[in-house]
């Protein structure tokens, strides 16, 4: 915040309180919204369990899953899947990108098969895969890599050739080795996008690990879902959908963003919503 | 001008028989005629001439950012290779890192020569304190003001302790009137710090005002037209209400003007020839 902020009639501590409140709830708006067409479609067309359970009935669901331990079983099975994935994709990611965004020469030898692979999706790897690596965690790591990889791959790519020359160019005159320069222009100067690809890229990873855990794993919030399909449980299939809807608003809030906030926000290099309003 | 020691008799900058060409889609344009200079040491030379002149390739090949096409450029003897230490650059744009703060920026060449952190600092507290930066020492260059941000791109050269600067139009983005106040912190920490200086501006008032020797440069492809001294009396003393009010001042900026709109005369009624002649 700027030391020049104009007073406003309330103690400053106030204003903010109420903002960080604002932050919280506002963004609840929509998701009431859709609580409320849930539950108003439940009355108008008076639909089966089956079709769609009412909302006390997926909250039931909840609890009775976290009771018996279901839970915290399938989720834990399901993050350590998604992180390690994820971990995997970011890091052969971030390199791939500045190794790409470095060289021309080796970005125009590569385009090609980045093209040709960032084609073929994780549901087409699938039937191959499960021949390679069986069922478990190896498979649905490989999937989650094969999705979270090409998004920072692409983005870090994007960012590290967005970085301005004159700043490389100032600290090779300050007697900065090309080394220097990477880890003190070119990494920060990139951040944003590696910041905006691991975003996007955890996103789609869920989508490939609950893709990869319908068929190929024994636990996990896709099978807890998959088995659910089986005996009819739409109450089950939505809680799953509530759960990893839940824990993705979160990691973003809670992982993310801070990370985004302390960093490229602090820097200047993109606008602070915060500050904004 | 301070007494000349043996330092500052020397060659410091020498360019002989440089030629630039830039490669296009549509084959090699020239950027510059051919240009022959000498820099001595502890001197501060301005450049000034018409925008796209071929100012800027001059001062890149001597940072080393660019090999030149024909001549040799060098440094105390040594011939220029790329950047380095010793040539320091002030950039027109702002160069200074968005991701540090300012004392972090102004340090940062002392942290690349793996100076100890206590000298560090206190050589950084002493250049906050010159250039007028402090309280602001842990602030991001986003929150300071044009004016600031320059100060800390100078001020971070500046530590690096280089033999020669480089600046390229350093203070042409921010406002007249923090202009002003730069340019006579500029020529303050250049008396107290006896540096060599390489200026480009297309302002006569400012290249006057700074340097020791204008050089002015002909339009595109540049050359250098014609050079002239500038007598100092006091030693340091560069401000502007006794340059604008010093007569022999005024015609010595009268005289660069003179040549420099010339030159911007000639290269636009050449411009709106060929517009006459591309409508024909």
């Amino acid at each position: 915040m700027s030391v020049l902020t104009v007073p406003t009639g309330r103690p400053r501590h106030k204003v903010r309180l109420l903002n960080r409140l604002a932050w919280f709830l506002v963004p609840a708006a929509p998701f009431l919204i859709v609580l409320a067409l849930w539950a108003l479609a439940g009355e108008i067309f008076k639909p089966s369990r089956q079709t769609l359970p009412p909302i006390g009935d997926v909250v039931a669901a909840i609890y009775e899953l976290a009771v018996s331990g279901q839970l915290a079983t399938n989720v834990a099975a399901s993050l350590y899947r998604l992180l390690l994935g994820s971990l995997l994709g970011l890091v052969t990611g971030v390199i791939g990108g500045f190794i790409v965004g470095l060289n021309r020469k080796i970005a125009e030898t590569l385009n090609p098969v980045v093209v040709f692979f960032n084609a073929i999706s994780g549901i087409v790897w699938l039937p191959l895969m499960i021949t390679w690596l069986g069922i478990g965690t190896a498979l649905a790591v490989f999937l989650i890599w094969n999705t979270v990889f090409f998004i920072v791959f692409q983005n870090t790519a994007l960012g590290v050739q967005l970085v301005s020359e004159v700043y490389e160019q100032g600290v090779r005159s300050l007697g900065g080795s090309r080394w220097e320069t990477l880890r003190s222009v070119t990494l920060p100067g990139a951040l944003p996008y590696i910041l905006t690809g691991m975003r996007t890229g955890l996103g789609f990873g869920w989508r490939a690990l609950i893709a990869a855990e319908l068929v190929g794993a024994a636990s996990g919030l896709g099978t807890m879902i998959f088995d659910a399909a089986e005996f009819h449980r739409s109450d089950i299939i939505i809680a799953g959908c509530l759960i990893i809807g839940t824990i993705s608003i979160a990691m973003d809030r809670w992982l993310l963003l801070p990370i985004e906030r302390r960093t490229v926000q602090r820097w200047g290099l993109v606008a602070d919503a915060e500050k904004e309003r | 001008m301070t007494s000349a020691s043996a330092d500052k008799l020397s060659d410091k900058i020498v360019v002989s028989g440089f030629r630039h060409f830039f490669e296009t889609e549509d084959g090699p344009v020239q950027a510059t005629g051919h240009i022959d200079l000498v820099i001595r040491g502890g001197e501060f030379v301005t450049l000034v001439g018409p925008s796209g002149c071929g100012k800027t390739t001059l001062l890149k090949a001597l940072a080393g950012f660019i090999r030149p096409t024909e001549g040799t450029l060098t440094c105390d003897g040594k011939p220029i290779r790329g950047p380095g230490r010793e040539r320091g650059v002030v950039f027109q744009e702002l160069a200074i890192l968005p991701w540090r703060t300012v004392r972090r920026n102004i340090g940062h060449g002392l942290e690349i020569a793996r100076v100890p952190r206590a000298e560090r600092e206190e050589k950084v507290a002493r250049l906050i304190g010159l250039m007028g930066l402090a309280g602001f020492e842990d602030r991001y260059p986003h929150e300071l003001s044009g004016g600031m941000r320059q100060r800390v791109a100078v001020a971070r050269t500046w530590a690096a302790d280089p033999d020669v600067i480089l600046m390229d139009e350093p203070f042409a983005a921010v406002d007249a009137m923090t202009r002003l106040t730069l340019q006579e912190e500029l020529g303050r920490l250049c008396a107290a710090t006896q540096k060599t200086v390489f200026f480009i501006t297309h302002s006569v008032d400012e290249a006057v005002f700074l340097g020791d020797r204008v050089l002015v440069m002909t339009r595109r492809p540049g050359t250098i037209k014609a050079v002239i001294d500038v007598p100092r009396r006091a030693a340091g003393g560069r401000d502007w209400e006794s340059f604008t009010t010093d007569p022999e001042m005024q015609s010595i900026a009268e005289r660069v003007l003179k040549l420099v709109r010339a030159e911007r005369g000639a290269s636009q009624a050449e411009e709106s020839r060929a517009a006459l002649e591309a409508t024909a």
